[in-house]
């Protein structure tokens, strides 16, 4: 893999020329709830041993509400007009390891059955320039779901922090070396042995649990009594699915737009809505709490991995962190764990 | 910690209630999360520090409580507001809730900091006003300046389009994860407005126009009924300031009708009341 070194100040300068050829450069926002694009060079950041951001960028290419088509009133019958493409790269600027596999890790549910276009055709524009991660606290845990927070894995360009003012850049995909190409008057010869160095310091986070285990317990034991208080404390938000940088529910519902249009929108759903699951007769086959959270544990180390092959979780920490009464996704999933290994 | 454990085993030993709720260890030492205890062994779990900043009242309206039997639950003085406000709307029989109060010492703004949550700076019920037992001590808290009231005065200062352009920037951040709802005590409606689609009052997009017509209406529900917890600021994932207009509404509900969320148990709602003497030369 072919690795150069970048200076902040030549980061600063190819951002400023990104942005000047349209393209989208996304950072984590200076106090750190989510993800913006940037129209100034000298707000980039890249944040590789703070706190990750409360929300992922997962909403620049799957956003939080998205027109469909929008529709026009004639007399007799309705005009459908259909959205245009948006042209321009989407560049996600300082993803960690555990943000940077999310546009993989979504791209397998909307490349399933059904080629989701407005998913693709953002997923198609992205991409990622990722970067060693030298945090970790107690609610991180990307390396039970195999992901190490030094690994280029999920980017195209990848940055490893060498001092305050100076990165390596490895050079990761096809995609990556295409893009980077005219940029080249602002990178200078690799040194890998530094970088090396540098990843060989990185620590991430004891396992917390084994996510084979849960896979395979949980569709065993379905009905098993620890299912019976798992979600008590459970409000019943969304803050874990809207932050959670993997998790992809949408609704569908259609909206005035102005007098005469309307439009079909795309928007964020989370399975801890009591309204997710009710049917229109009034039956609801998750009617409390507890089925709620049994299936945010079973989608994400189950199901998803029974059909993809992949963990629906990047272990980021994110809705342990933000999660108003302070459930911890790991434990829970480490109290299964526990209950399936005495078994 | 220990009175709180040996009461809580008495009360679910001799029947007195059916559970209670309060506060176990969360994810490290220090840290905390509600817990519910069902059995008298379940309580040895039980903690109260300073990073007890849920208002446990949003459990007391749930189906599986209501009108189950006695609910115990360990309350600091703003939660008990929430429980009073409770009564006061009809929403919970006060005979079918036993309060563990607890003395406050004001809970901290986030895990490893010293500055106190907003709520507690200008607290008024740092012993409950309502209880069963009472627990704990009431220490000397360390003065910190009121910096949330310079916010609203700031603000009150605004022409409206500049509050607009604020309201815009920050409502546009906005993911209708209804957390704010969710934590909410005062939020208990079986079916919220935001949730009914025949019609759809409120738009479910979360673009500015949704996001302005959510926190707008649940503003004015909440006027005249918020007891200030604040647990809709601190549950909000895009960090929007909604304290600011819940406490602004309450100083208006104050100053126009002399009227507290949450303080009297037998008074009627500021809303479920009509007085002769109140004020009309608004309505044109």
């Amino acid at each position: 893999m072919e690795e150069k070194i970048i200076s902040y100040s030549n980061l600063v300068s190819l951002t400023g020329d990104l942005i000047k050829t349209g393209c989208m450069v996304i950072c984590e926002d200076k106090n750190g709830t989510g993800w913006k694009r940037i129209e100034n060079p000298d707000e980039i950041k890249i944040n590789h041993k703070e706190i990750p951001s409360n929300i992922s960028y997962k909403e620049f290419v799957f956003p939080k509400t998205e027109p469909v088509f929008y529709f026009k009133s004639k007399k007799e019958d309705y005009d459908l007009i259909e959205k245009n493409a948006q042209p321009g790269k989407i560049v996600f600027l300082g993803a960690k390891p555990c943000d940077s596999r999310s546009v993989e890790i979504m791209s397998k549910v909307f490349n399933w059955d059904y080629k989701d276009e407005f998913f693709n055709e953002k997923a198609e524009r992205t991409i990622v320039i990722g970067t060693a991660c030298n945090y970790k606290d107690e609610f991180c845990f990307c390396t039970t779901v195999n992901i190490d927070p030094a690994s280029e894995k999920g980017s195209d360009l990848f940055l490893i922090p060498l001092d305050e003012n100076t990165y390596a850049l490895k050079i990761v995909t096809g995609k990556g070396k295409e893009f980077i190409q005219p940029y080249l008057k602002y990178l200078s010869d690799g040194n890998p042995a530094k970088s090396q160095e540098a990843l060989a310091k990185i620590k991430g986070p004891d396992k917390k649990f084994e996510p084979s285990k849960v896979r395979e317990w949980i569709g065993n034991n379905f009905e098993h009594k620890l299912f019976d208080n798992i979600g008590s404390t459970c409000v019943g938000c969304g803050q874990c699915a809207f932050a959670c940088p993997v998790c992809h529910c949408f609704d569908i519902v259609d909206e005035e737009c102005s007098y005469e249009c309307g439009r079909r929108m795309k928007n964020w759903d989370a399975c801890q809505f009591g309204l997710f699951t009710l049917h229109s007769s009034g039956h609801n086959p998750r009617e409390n709490q507890n089925k709620r959270y049994r299936q945010r544990i079973a989608h994400k180390f189950k199901y998803y991995t029974d059909k993809f092959d992949e963990i629906l979780c990047t272990g980021c920490g994110r809705c342990s962190r933000g999660c108003p009464v302070q459930i911890d996704i790991a434990q829970v999933a480490g109290e299964i764990n526990l209950v399936a290994n005495q078994v | 910690m220990n009175e709180l454990r040996q009461l809580s085993k008495d009360l679910l030993q001799n029947g007195t209630v059916k559970v209670i709720i309060g506060y176990a260890e969360g994810t490290t030492p220090g840290r905390t999360k509600p817990f519910i205890a069902r059995t008298p062994e379940d309580t040895d779990k039980f903690v109260f520090n300073k990073h007890c900043v849920n208002n446990l009242a949003v459990y007391l309206t749930r189906k599986e409580y209501k009108g189950k039997g006695t609910v115990g639950i360990v309350a600091k003085g703003c939660d008990v507001k929430a429980i009073v406000q409770l009564v006061q709307e009809n929403q919970i029989n006060k005979d079918d809730i036993y309060i563990i109060g607890m003395n406050c010492n004001g809970a901290a703004a986030d895990f490893g900091k010293d500055t106190l949550a907003v709520k507690c700076i200008h607290c008024t019920v740092r012993t409950p006003h309502l209880y069963h037992t009472l627990l704990g001590t009431i220490d000397e808290m360390p003065k910190q300046e009121d910096d949330h009231l310079k916010m609203i005065e700031k603000f009150d200062a605004m022409t409206s389009e500049e509050k607009w352009a604020f309201w815009e920037a920050e409502f546009e951040k906005c993911v209708k994860c209804y957390a704010c709802r969710q934590t909410c005590p005062m939020c208990y409606c079986e079916k919220c407005i935001a949730d009914k689609s025949m019609p759809r009052w409120i738009e479910s997009s979360a673009h500015t126009r949704g996001n302005f017509a959510w926190n707008i209406i649940r503003a004015f529900h909440l006027s005249g009924r918020c007891i200030g917890c604040n647990e809709c600021e601190r549950a909000c994932p895009a960090q929007i300031p909604l304290s600011l207009l819940n406490r602004k509404m309450g100083m208006v509900a104050k100053k126009e009708f002399d009227y507290t969320a949450g303080i009297a148990l037998d008074n009627p709602t500021l809303v479920g009341n009509y007085n002769n003497a109140d004020r009309e030369d608004f309505i044109k």
